[in-house]
């Protein structure tokens, strides 16, 4: 009776199973549906996924602005990639100092804290007047924003941590500080500090449109600016989805780097 | 050889401002010798516990391992917690080599014993499994298991397993007899299970009540593996039962 019970539980398990991958591509089929179903009326207003495929295939082909389409997010991707490698390298040792350090936390810390309530939509004005419209105003543009959720969930991570496990470091003679953060803070912070990476990524890849709506001649935040420009909505659209793509990939890209940094944090 | 003694408390006293907690404890342990320290809730066996890892410094007294002060420094003292202390992000075979490496133990030595741990918790099949993958009971044993692996002068254990329901319990109990018995260590056990107690011990320590003095010293002479069940075990537990008696 019991290895009955126990058969059946397995069947649906596996059903459930199989549905859960299965769900993904309904819903986004029904997300294409309710597109077209909405693009009917108007087409000129909200193109059909037709006719934004089609705009992304001719784009892909021929150059706008001296970038196929492909190029312009490459052209984003790098000036996300440059400002998150940045984010990261300054970032993460941040806010493990204002975690671990009590002289850091009320120095830097407080600094920080004062700085990190200010939208990064506000310091664009300023990053503009101080760093022009080139290159170098946009990769700190995206440096800041990306930054702010590094250094925040560093320093959170690292103030989680349970006493429990500094106290089983101690008790097996860690004694110098280095020995413990790098033995027991850092691994144990390490999926939060993660989670900020995946948050600044998101966060990037957002300020990276803001940026080059600006003042850009390629990326993808130019060719939704420039339909805007000239109101040509497949234009915009297929910038929308190129982004939503390009999210889509840098998730998966993260998400794999973050099962090899954090095996144990998988899901059993 | 056997008799050495290997631990000395000599007249450990501890104050918290007026309050006497603790009041001029001694007693000695032979090298590898099983004492388990029982005594009415609140009767400061943490804070015993405390002074002996050295958490806490002693009002007065001193605790001696072979026959110099103790100093986590010099002296190998290891503990094992009532919580699961287990290091998520390392895996079974790294846990138990965890204090190891920081100890800076060669490569081959640490093999060498976290293998043989891992034989003697039949976790061999589990070496690569996260502590997320374990149930409380393998993750206990791991512990457990870590504790031993620096082959400790000495071993204090602080009620580990306070949380277990009483099969549990039982199995995990047997695996901290077989790893004392393989590797010899010296092992001061707190439980407040006077059943636990008079199953592991060769010595029971009992305490009174605050401020703790050592109520009596009592010798176990059951064979092993010994019958919770026999008319022995119940007589001893009863008494011990009798002297931890507040009421």
């Amino acid at each position: 009776m019991r290895i009955k019970k126990e058969k059946i539980s397995t069947e649906y398990k596996m059903k459930y199973s199989i549905w859960y991958h299965v769900l993904p591509f309904l819903s986004i089929g029904l997300l294409i549906a309710v597109w077209y179903l909405g693009s009917s009326s108007n087409p000129m207003i909200f193109p059909t996924p037709n006719t934004v495929l089609r705009r992304m295939i001719e784009l892909s082909q021929n150059k706008l602005s001296g970038y196929t389409l492909i190029g312009h997010m490459g052209v984003s991707l790098l000036r996300v990639a440059v400002s998150l490698g940045l984010a990261i390298i300054i970032g993460v040792p941040l806010g493990v100092l204002i975690g671990w350090s009590r002289g850091v936390r009320a120095t830097i810390g407080a600094v920080f804290e004062c700085i990190r309530p200010i939208p990064m939509l506000a310091w664009i004005p300023l990053m503009v007047m101080w760093f022009g419209i080139g290159e170098k105003s946009k990769i700190i543009m995206i440096f800041m924003a990306a930054l702010m959720p590094i250094v925040v969930n560093s320093y959170t991570g690292i103030k989680m941590i349970s006493p429990l496990y500094l106290d089983v470091g101690k008790m097996f003679n860690a004694s110098t500080e280095w020995q413990l953060l790098r033995s027991i803070v850092l691994p144990a912070a390490l999926p939060t500090i993660f989670a900020g990476i995946r948050n600044a990524t998101s966060m990037a890849l957002m300020v990276v449109l803001a940026a080059e709506m600006i003042a850009a001649r390629a990326g993808l935040g130019f060719l939704i600016n420039r339909g805007m420009e000239v109101f040509d909505v497949s234009l915009v659209m297929s910038g929308m989805v190129a982004i939503g793509v390009t999210g889509a990939l840098v998730a998966v890209l993260t998400n794999f780097i973050e099962r090899k940094l954090c095996p144990w944090n998988r899901s059993i | 050889m056997a008799d050495k003694v290997k631990i000395k408390v000599d007249h450990l006293t501890k104050r918290f401002g007026d309050l006497l907690v603790l009041d001029d404890i001694s007693f000695e342990v032979k090298k590898g010798e099983f004492i388990c320290v029982v005594g009415p809730t609140g009767c400061g066996k943490t804070t015993f516990l405390n002074l002996l890892t050295r958490i806490y410094q002693p009002s007065s007294g001193e605790l001696y391992i072979d026959e110099e002060p103790a100093d986590p420094k010099k002296h190998n003292i290891s503990f094992a917690f009532q919580e699961p202390s287990a290091m998520p992000w390392l895996t079974v075979e790294e846990n138990l080599e965890f204090g190891l490496k920081i100890k800076k133990i060669p490569k081959e030595e640490r093999k060498k014993r976290v293998d043989r741990i891992l034989k003697l918790l039949g976790m061999e099949n589990l070496r690569n499994a996260y502590p997320k993958q374990l149930s409380v009971s393998e993750e206990q044993r791991v512990i457990i298991g870590r504790a031993f692996s620096t082959y400790p002068d000495l071993l204090l254990m602080d009620e580990p397993y306070g949380q277990m329901d009483i099969k549990m319990r039982f199995y995990l109990e047997d695996e901290v007899l077989k790893l004392w018995k393989e590797f010899g260590s010296t092992v001061i056990f707190i439980t407040h299970n006077i059943e636990e107690a008079i199953y592991l011990a060769e010595r029971v320590l009992i305490l009174s009540n605050k401020p703790a003095k050592i109520k009596e010293n009592l010798e176990i002479n059951l064979s092993r593996p010994r019958d919770v069940t026999s008319e022995e075990f119940i007589e001893l537990r009863k008494y011990v039962t009798d002297q931890i008696k507040w009421w």
